[in-house]
């Protein structure tokens, strides 16, 4: 009798415990620069996440569990990045967490490919970033994807004298050594190149010294200070076409009139009017392309959660990884299909006018 | 056209960093301490003025303000902590570490209050450019600085020989034991020293980040060269100070027309090493 009350017991609890499984918190991670000369960017991408773990919690959750996003800062340093790895991995057993920014991003992968976290990255391009871990998977292209694509437009605008101006990190090398190797292909010839540290504001002397080489158009392949970079251009009265990468989503400088005619390729992600206009409500401000990159982002692994759910499988970084390559295409923002761990998007060519972004032509960054 | 614009930019970096020198300078030579802190009274000058003009404040109340707020910030320093550990006969590294740290507290409590993103004083007139002949373009904020930069120098100088509480300044550093002796105060001449110097430093603290945006850790890379330029100008020589921030900022820009721009600090830090082995005291040491 005793034996059979024990049994009854044991059998409730674990009913119980499994109901209790069911309504569980998903806790999920995010790294990501909240203050620092990244922080316009980092606070997008922290928006754009928790913007979509909103929706989905008020629409009942993943298969009734509710989701939970521990977000930490990295100040976009690499050695803040590892500690904020290591606490969300180790301590917090988190099996995926969201990065951003390149030097950051290669610090962690390492760490990723050790402990089987998923690391997804939806704002870094830097090219190293495509194989630098099995775990770190990239919504957006690389670098190299987008060089590619300007220098070739570059070319046919007839602007074949070229300059670089870029940051010196791993994001910035990444342009400037993309820009190196595609734009003489493409029938251009570089005929200077200067440097500028990470949170440095200062460009005068740079621009300068580019300007006196003559370009018709200057690559900028820099993460921050966009905005300072394009006053001091406007104040030294300097003519030539600026040209980037989607690093010119900045929307303070786009604003600004000083970048105006600032050509840049630019990953396509639009948002829906009406998400858009949730967002505003909410936040106050527009849905820039950092949020809507994040927020596709995490509809992707929402919708690798809910398959794993399905299947009855464990919410492992190893398993979130296999389902993100089994599902393969995933329709969110935008259609976006992975081929390798850098995913394959749209892409486009923007210039800047009238405080604006405005697209000149699209393509694919395949 | 690209040296004279290069030589031009080089004159106002090279006039803000000489006031952060000759600032750095009068502490040192008078305290003798290594005031590492003086980079967050730097950057604090520039936030009050930041927030104040926020507030809808006019720029000179603005300003007047964060000189004030400097100053004081600058007094309480030594009073409170430098009088206090010199008192309990600490070494000058422990008053360096007390100095590291109380940077480190200046910089985190801004970085706090007003986020470490890069702020934007929004001052249209400052980015007025200015067409000073030669194809050179300078905006007024530059054009400010540099003439700021100069009446500093200036009065400082006035101070320094032309008044009494400069030329007890003089005679403590000259001498701590005699002025000790005589009744100088040394201990209440420090206090002043260092709230003189604050406010000073509280100038290039707002007109820089004018230029170039705010940030919490701005101050430490301009400190160094400024403590460069202090000890190549002959520690305690005002002019050396000033003379050599701008000689250094001048270097730094006119060797991109030799070399590119990441060798540019080391090339010109390299330049002073030689230096200071042929002149160890400084260029302006024997004039003091």
């Amino acid at each position: 009798m005793r034996l059979n009350a024990r049994k009854a017991i044991a059998a409730i609890a674990m009913v119980c415990s499994v109901s209790a499984a069911h309504a569980d918190t998903i806790r999920f991670g995010a790294i990501l620069p909240l203050t620092g000369p990244g922080a316009v960017i980092g606070t997008e991408q922290m928006r754009g996440i928790q913007f979509a773990t909103d929706k989905a919690n008020a629409s009942g959750g993943v298969r009734g569990n509710k989701i939970e996003i521990v977000f930490e800062d990295n100040q976009a340093k690499p050695d803040q990045s590892v500690l904020s790895f290591n606490k969300l991995a180790d301590l917090e057993k988190l099996p995926m967490i969201f990065t951003a920014y390149s030097g950051p991003s290669l610090a962690m992968a390492p760490l990723a490919t050790r402990k089987k976290v998923l690391l997804v990255n939806a704002g870094a391009q830097a090219d190293k970033l495509a194989t630098a871990s099995p775990y770190l998977v990239n919504t957006l292209p690389t670098i190299g994807d987008e060089v590619k694509i300007l220098t070739r437009f570059l070319a046919a605008d007839g602007k074949k004298q070229g300059a670089i101006l870029y940051e010196n990190d791993a994001a910035g090398i990444a342009g400037r050594d993309d820009f190196v190797k595609y734009y003489p292909e493409a029938g251009g010839t570089i005929l200077a190149q200067e440097p500028t540290a990470f949170g440095q504001t200062d460009y005068r002397p740079a621009l300068l010294k580019l300007a006196d080489a003559k370009p018709q158009v200057m690559l900028v392949s820099i993460t921050a200070g966009l905005l300072q970079m394009a006053q001091q251009y406007k104040q030294l009265g300097l003519s030539f076409t600026v040209a980037g990468t989607s690093f010119f989503a900045d929307p303070d400088a786009i604003a600004d009139s000083a970048s105006e005619g600032f050509i840049h390729t630019q990953v396509r992600i639009d948002a829906p009017p009406a998400l858009d206009a949730e967002f505003k409500a909410k936040y106050g401000v527009p849905m820039e392309f950092f949020v809507r990159q994040y927020y596709n982002a995490m509809q992707i692994m929402l919708t690798v959660t809910d398959t794993l759910l399905a299947e009855g499988k464990p919410l492992t970084g190893e398993a979130m990884h296999d389902a993100l390559f089994r599902i393969g295409k995933f329709q969110g923002l935008i259609p976006l299909e992975f081929k390798s761990n850098t995913a394959t998007v749209p892409l486009d060519i923007n210039i800047m006018k009238g405080g604006k972004d405005v697209t000149l032509k699209q393509m694919s960054s395949d | 056209m690209l040296a004279l614009q290069l030589a031009c930019n080089g004159i106002v970096t090279g006039c803000a960093l000489g006031i952060v020198a000759v600032s750095f300078s009068f502490i040192y030579a008078t305290t003798k301490l290594f005031h590492v802190a003086h980079a967050g009274v730097y950057t604090l000058g520039g936030y009050l003025a930041w927030a104040m003009l926020g507030h809808g404040f006019p720029a000179p109340l603005a300003v007047l303000a964060s000189i004030a707020g400097c100053t004081a910030l600058g007094a309480l320093i030594q009073s409170q902590l430098y009088a206090r550990l010199e008192a309990k006969r600490a070494t000058h590294l422990v008053v360096l570490i007390a100095s590291l740290g109380m940077l480190a507290v200046i910089q985190n409590i801004l970085a706090a209050v007003f986020s470490a993103n890069i702020l934007r004083f929004d001052l249209p007139w400052g980015a007025r450019v200015v067409h000073l002949g030669g194809n050179v373009r300078l905006t007024v904020t530059q054009i400010l600085t540099v003439s700021v930069s100069l009446l500093a120098y200036a009065g400082i100088m006035m101070f320094s020989h032309g008044t009494i509480l400069g030329k007890q300044i003089r005679g403590v550093a000259s001498n701590p034991f005699l002025a000790e002796i005589t009744r100088l105060q040394p201990r209440r001449v420090h206090v002043y020293v260092m709230a003189i110097a604050s406010a000073l430093v509280c100038l290039p603290g707002i007109l820089t980040p004018m230029d170039f945006g705010l940030q919490p850790y701005n101050g430490v890379t301009p400190l160094l060269t400024a403590t460069i330029a202090m000890i190549a100008g002959g520690v305690g020589s005002i002019t050396g100070a000033f003379v050599l921030a701008v000689v250094i900022a001048e270097l730094q820009n006119l060797s991109l027309l030799l070399i590119p721009g990441e060798w540019s600090i080391g090339v010109t830090f390299f330049i002073f090493v030689i230096f200071m082995l042929f002149r160890p005291t400084g260029l302006f040491a024997a004039r003091r």
